[in-house]
């Protein structure tokens, strides 16, 4: 069984806070285990809020969570500059000394190791994302 | 977010539940900020009661350890939730920050 879920949000930091609460209706729904909620939403904080600070989006961010019985497929549009998170960013130094950690750069790479598939395309003016997360690791 | 604290000794336990998000990650810092004192010798943050953090709960610890190697306190975590830690190892902040099982350990470890 498939279901699927459909958000369309302004691009601000007031409407990102609405994402968590659909999340969990959805994963209640449809049975998710406590630790795929926690991922799913990291990922769309993470995304979110560099849609919201750094892309230069004004018309609404899309998001869609599809689930079958295997795996959610998450797609978050935005038409914001394009920018491939699969790509535009080097991954942090994530063994340098204490002292010379910068502070953020970690949010696309939480996002690059957490899910189990990505694909960025650039379509009528947007930036898609389309990604999958497997249920059972 | 909720965070609550005990000074014992020159050890300071910092207890954080809830969630820190991009939403109360500022407010999460100007409490840590406001609870750790110059004269604290050891910090423990205690995140057992931490159900999610996200990148910008992790600048604000990350922070928050820089402050404390600074003025020369020790400081480590304890108690995190599976994902938690997994949030933490991604980072690659294990590498850097101690994280012990639970409190009564952290503290055999800081304090010898």
């Amino acid at each position: 069984m498939t279901a699927r879920v459909d958000l369309k949000i302004a691009p601000s930091h007031e409407q990102l806070e609405l994402i968590p609460a659909a999340v969990e209706e959805f994963a209640e729904r449809d049975n998710w285990p406590p630790d795929l909620v926690f991922k799913l939403n990291l990922v769309l904080e993470e995304l979110g809020v560099n849609i919201v600070n750094y892309s230069g989006a004004t018309g609404d961010i899309e998001i869609s969570l599809v689930s079958d019985s295997e795996r959610v497929t998450v797609e978050i549009a935005d038409d914001g500059r394009p920018f491939n998170p699969l790509e535009d960013l080097d991954s942090p130094d994530i063994s340098a000394p204490l002292g010379e950690r910068p502070i953020g750069g970690l949010g696309v790479h939480i996002v690059r190791t957490m899910m189990d598939e990505m694909r960025y395309s650039r379509e009528d003016g947007k930036n898609k994302l389309a990604m999958t997360k497997l249920k059972t690791e | 977010m909720a965070i609550d604290f005990q000074r014992n000794q020159g050890t300071l336990i910092i207890e954080a539940a809830e969630r820190v998000d991009s939403t109360n990650a500022q407010r999460f810092l100007e409490d840590l900020d406001a609870a750790i004192e110059p004269t604290d010798q050891v910090v423990i943050l205690d995140m057992e009661k931490l159900t999610y953090i996200s990148s910008a709960g992790l600048r604000v610890v990350l922070q928050t350890a820089k402050t404390l190697q600074r003025q020369n306190s020790g400081f480590a975590l304890c108690a995190l939730s599976g994902t938690v830690r997994e949030v933490f190892e991604i980072s690659g902040f294990d590498q850097v920050i101690a994280i012990h099982p639970s409190q009564e350990e952290a503290i055999a470890a800081l304090k010898g």
